[in-house]
């Protein structure tokens, strides 16, 4: 017993200057791109979104959402030349 | 260390509506490329109507209103703290500035004979003119600014004012997708850089599911605080009507016109006037939280084609994703009222009155410092306050401008280049710090635990303590990219402008502007004691320094009903069955 509370003072301590673990995980964002539409090269939408939560995926060469910072303000869907994007309603919200 | 400097004439910051008229009016007296605009977002979508508007709010048409009822109109309003010239500026000018977008064209509704279709929404005149078009305005806007010449610099987050003996001398701020840290020197600066729209936590839980534009995170209020700019009305939060969960309002000003109306459960009306004030926002919650709840928007009744008009205007511009939502729940106008809820808070001033102090030339207390639109303090003023304002400042700073004097002490200056450097830089020497949305998120919980009205002194002491623990979190916040280092400067502005509400609100120790500020510690407005401006500002040692400003003459008189003209909005009859009055929720 007092072996646990001595690690829980420790423990306690070491949380407060410890750095810092990561984790990743793929999931589920409002702006999706139709990859069959849009085009290389255009940064159309990117240029729009007033958050900047859109970037030029670098494995796909096409639009994607980088940063789940959505306004769903429909800002790129309507600027895309392809029709290429819709903008789901974020989970939290629909 | 290198960092490039721009040099500018006039240097606006925010391509808003104010922005962009600011910008254009400076332009027109200056040779090509001595106007800098810089843009966070780009300037064809940015500001806090990306997708364009659906109307004015506040257009004094001849004919429907003068300036002078007008001006009496916001000063009830706003319970009488009003600087009734800065008021009365925007009220003279403000047709000018809507004749103008006329020609520019801007598609206004009009009537069959080709006048402006004023409808009324306010207490008691009528202002409201609607724009079902209004979608073009933003491009509209962009055109003009290229047009004119204007050296545009986009994704450009600019982050403090860098002065020279206590007057203005430029801007530093980071390119957000290069990560370049530059300088744009400039005899004059106006700030117009919105609202501080991610202050309070919406009910969804979403960090960007705000009322206001997220891009519009109280950078201008900071930035003008730390310049040593006075900031006055603060304790006023913006707080409005919205679709529940959904950021985005009901419309009254679209669906009043035509009909429609807000309800309770019951069915039955409870407010007098829609227009959004302090005093109908009190009662808006009073009934929410009464047994009466929850609030509806009406519709049901309206005829199809009357729906389908509102659904064209309400789809289309300003949020037209409310279509979307509605659908996703399998809701429609023409079968299911729309549920209603007040939306987190704020500061805004063009919706309510805390913004930055300025006089009616766009000056505030920083000589070359002007601010319009959202964040400069004249009440009520809207998008055509905005667009006003930033005119008015942009022909106020030429003049300043044409007589200011070079920078003396140049090396004071390199040191605040170096000092803004490394603290905008820093984040990116922690990749796996804090994620910025974590940070963010603490300090919109905790404005929501602790200011949200009513507000009570306990509460907002303890709020305070965390805000000023926040301030050393800040510096366990990590960056990886050039986007992130704007959301950890972002951080810093959301945590100051917390800052700001909670001293401003302890201050002013009576309840003012209904809900806004309403303190269930002192309920009743004191006229004796408070009937003055709150004004903050930095104090020489950095601590924020509060005071009180009289309210100066009004030039349009008021007699005492006018004055509270605004307070009897509950619909007489209507009773409040078992309000929770007097705790805290």
């Amino acid at each position: 017993m007092s072996n646990l509370e001595d690690r829980e003072v420790a423990k306690a301590a070491d949380a407060l200057r410890v750095g810092n673990a990561q984790t990743v995980r793929v999931y589920d964002v409002p702006v999706v791109v139709d990859l069959a539409k849009c085009i290389t090269g255009c940064r159309i939408c990117i240029d729009s979104c007033p958050v900047d939560c859109l970037a030029v995926n670098p494995e796909t060469k096409k639009a994607h959402m980088r940063h789940d910072e959505c306004w769903y303000c429909l800002a790129c869907e309507i600027d895309c030349p392809k029709d290429a994007i819709t903008v789901k309603i974020p989970f939290l919200v629909r | 260390m290198n960092v490039a400097v721009t040099q500018a004439e006039v240097l606006v910051v925010g391509g808003g509506s104010a922005g962009a008229t600011a910008a254009i009016r400076a332009q027109q007296d200056l040779p090509p490329g001595r106007v800098v605009l810089l843009e966070k977002a780009h300037l064809k979508r940015s500001g806090a109507i990306a997708i364009g508007m659906d109307g004015l709010n506040n257009a004094i048409v001849p004919g429907h209103a003068t300036p002078e009822q007008y001006v009496k109109e916001i000063t009830t309003a706003n319970d009488g703290i009003v600087d009734q010239r800065a008021v009365l500026a925007y009220a003279t000018r403000s047709f000018e500035m809507l004749q103008q977008l006329d020609r520019w064209g801007v598609k206004f509704q009009k009537t069959e004979s080709g006048d402006f279709d004023v409808k009324k929404v306010h207490h008691q005149g009528r202002y409201v003119l609607p724009m079902p078009e209004g979608y073009d305005l933003k491009k509209i806007l962009t055109r003009l600014i290229k047009r004119a010449g204007v050296q545009v610099h986009n994704r450009f987050a600019a982050t403090r004012v860098l002065l020279d003996r206590g007057r203005v001398a430029g801007v530093i701020g980071v390119d957000v997708r290069t990560g370049e840290v530059s300088v744009i020197r400039a005899k004059a600066v106006i700030l117009c850089c919105g609202a501080s729209g991610r202050l309070g936590l919406p009910a969804s839980g979403y960090l960007y599911g705000t009322y206001e534009n997220p891009s519009n995170a109280g950078d201008g209020y900071s930035m003008a605080y730390h310049a040593g700019a006075e900031l006055t009305g603060i304790e006023c939060f913006q707080i409005n009507p919205l679709i529940k969960d959904y950021n985005g309002p009901a419309c009254a000003y679209v669906t009043g016109p035509l009909g429609g109306h807000t309800v309770n459960a019951r069915g039955d009306r409870f407010i007098q006037s829609d227009y959004w004030s302090g005093q109908m926002m009190l009662e808006f919650y009073r009934e929410l939280h009464s047994s009466n709840g929850p609030v509806y928007l009406k519709l049901t009744h309206l005829a199809p084609e009357t729906l389908a008009e509102i659904e064209r205007v309400l789809h289309r511009t300003e949020r037209p994703s409310r279509g979307r939502f509605h659908l996703g729940r399998g809701h429609e106008y023409c079968a299911d009222s729309v549920e209603m809820h007040i939306s987190e808070i704020g500061l805004c001033s063009g919706h309510s009155a805390s913004g930055v102090w300025v006089n009616e030339r766009g000056e505030t207390s920083v000589p070359g410092l002007y601010a319009a639109g959202d964040m400069a303090c004249v009440p009520h003023n809207y998008l055509l306050g905005a667009l006003t304002y930033g005119q008015i400042c942009a022909e106020n700073a030429l003049v300043y401008a044409a007589q200011a004097e070079p920078p003396v002490n140049e090396s004071d200056l390199d040191d605040q280049v170096a000092t803004e450097r490394a603290r905008i830089l820093a984040p990116l020497s922690r990749p796996r710090g804090v994620p910025h949305h974590q940070y963010e998120y603490k300090v919109r919980r905790l404005v929501n635990d602790y200011l949200q009205p009513p507000k009570t002194a306990n509460r907002m002491t303890v709020g305070l303590e965390y805000f000023e623990r926040l301030r050393g979190e800040l510096e366990e916040v990590g960056a990886t990219d050039p986007h992130e280092l704007m959301r950890v400067a972002e951080c810093g502005f959301i945590r100051d402008c917390a800052e700001m509400a909670a001293r401003a609100s302890l201050f002013r120790t009576e309840s003012r502007w209904g809900l806004y500020h309403h303190r269930l510690d002192y309920p009743e407005p004191n006229d004796a004691e408070w009937f003055v401006h709150v004004n903050l500002k930095k104090g020489p040692d950095g601590e924020m320094l509060l005071s009180k400003r009289p309210i100066e003459e009004y030039v349009v008189p008021m007699t005492r009903d006018e004055l509270s003209g605004y307070q009897g909005l509950r619909v007489r009859g209507a009773a409040e069955n078992g309000a929770l009055e007097g705790t805290v929720p």
